[in-house]
């Protein structure tokens, strides 16, 4: 009954650990950056109100805000390579589904920002003779920026916990490498102790950072 | 290069996505059931407890909240029954997973909608002479519920999405059964759209029905997201 606990075995694999850390790091990192880059065009194209733009981007919006992700990084992983062109290995399935999300779901969070910015910014832009890419770099976007950053942090947060899910279609980043490890070293009580204990490390201080921001900008008013 | 979609083989099978369906309902379902009540009381240990409560119980909020869910499943399954020696089957282990990750969101949901409460609500109960139990249940947490309706239900759709996960620890839910027949018939572009394709009709509507929801209350007041 009385269990020993024993952390050895996770300390003498600790280096496949930090692989996995590092590859945890390295997907969660792409996936953000190109999640909120292309999110940002996604989410112009949600508020435009012309149909060529509008339809689309709706579409693509509610499809992969509206499915689990583990089935978006699942098709992209199984089902996509029958039609793909080109090779798919699990980092480039992961990769595809994970951004595809982010930017989903950062497109959204674009657009409320946007939306928040009075329209006499919009015509006040106009009337100094800017074009609408101008008016969006300039005026609208610098302003809206500011108000979207604890809502992005809350995507990184929500990005680093959905990296573990990678582990399914055998992407070695920490979840699958703990895997591997305790299967190995008969250590599951451990390594799955550890592996949590190394997420919450990773995330909670950005949660904490959240946090801060949100009440400093609630005491902005 | 042109590929040949054939969706005979996927239908044959249809009835085993369903299940799928229904099992994955079933835990979601479920872990509702515990998972709001227990949010309820993590939110009120948190709030109102001594600190010998209030500590813990923040610090075991935190830990479900920002530790992935798929390192929960994994040590309620592969870790707990060791360490505890009893046997736990894949159903269990994630009902009790995806209670405990879920309780944790609902607690801050409910937190926040308690909060959000005007202090003169409290001392307008004090006055009239209910201790703090009587006026949390019959003035605060009436007007709060009514607040946290739409947060509650954005949290159980997330919810529906994250129970995909025990697949990995073999209980047959939607996409552990599209994995399945995918394996057997090849047609895995197919099985896996077909059954994404059911994921979004389901989800979908559960959204589409909160955004109705959500404008029938209309202004009410600010809603807490978690």
């Amino acid at each position: 009954m009385e269990h020993a606990w024993d952390f050895s075995a996770v300390f003498t694999n600790s280096y496949l650990l930090l692989i996995g850390l590092k590859n945890t790091i390295i997907l969660a990192v792409v996936c953000l950056v190109l999640g909120l880059f292309f999110g940002l065009f996604v989410g112009a194209a949600r508020y435009s109100t012309r149909i060529v733009f509008n339809w689309p981007a709706t579409a693509f919006v509610e499809v992969f805000r509206n499915t689990p992700v583990l089935v978006q990084i699942m098709w992209f992983f199984f089902a996509f390579p029958i039609i793909s062109p080109f090779d798919i290995d699990a980092f480039t399935a992961a990769t595809l589904g994970l951004t595809l999300n982010t930017i989903a779901f950062s497109s959204e969070i674009y657009r409320a920002g946007i939306q928040s910015i009075h329209r006499g910014q919009w015509e006040a832009a106009k009337a100094l003779g800017m074009n609408y890419t101008n008016q969006m770099r300039r005026i609208i976007l610098p302003q809206a920026i500011r108000r979207m950053i604890p809502a992005f942090m809350n995507r990184a947060v929500e990005l680093v916990k959905m990296t573990s899910l990678a582990s399914v279609i055998a992407y070695g980043e920490l979840m699958y490498q703990a895997k591997t490890i305790s299967t190995i070293e008969f250590n599951p009580i451990e390594m799955y102790t550890s592996v949590a204990l190394i997420f919450f490390v990773l995330i909670f201080p950005l949660t904490l950072f959240v946090q801060r921001l949100e009440i400093k900008s609630k005491g902005r008013g | 290069m042109g590929y040949e979609w054939d969706f005979g083989v996927v239908l044959r099978d249809f009835d085993l996505l369903l299940w799928g369906l229904v099992n994955t309902l079933k835990v979601t379902g479920l872990s509702l059931l515990f998972g709001v009540p227990l949010g309820l009381f993590l939110a009120l240990w948190r709030l109102y407890g001594g600190r010998l409560i209030r500590v813990p119980v923040g610090v075991l909020i935190e830990f479900l909240r920002t530790t992935p869910p798929i390192a929960q499943l994994f040590w309620f399954f592969f870790a707990m029954p060791i360490l505890l020696g009893i046997e736990i089957d894949p159903f269990q282990a994630s009902v009790l997973t995806f209670s405990l990750q879920s309780s944790a969101f609902f607690a801050e949901v409910f937190r926040g909608g308690i909060v959000s409460i005007d202090n003169g609500q409290w001392e307008a109960a004090k006055a009239i002479g209910m201790d703090r139990n009587a006026s949390l249940r019959r003035i605060i947490l009436p007007q709060a519920v009514k607040r946290m309706v739409p947060a509650f239900l954005e949290r159980a759709i997330e919810l529906m999405k994250t129970t995909t996960l025990v697949g990995t620890i073999s209980y047959a839910d939607l996409l552990y059964e599209a994995n399945n027949i995918a394996q057997s018939t090849y047609r895995s572009l197919e099985v896996f759209s077909l059954a994404a394709g059911m994921y979004f009709v389901v989800i979908f509507a559960c959204s589409m029905g909160v955004r109705r929801l959500e404008r029938h209350l209309g202004r009410t007041g600010e809603t807490t997201t978690g």
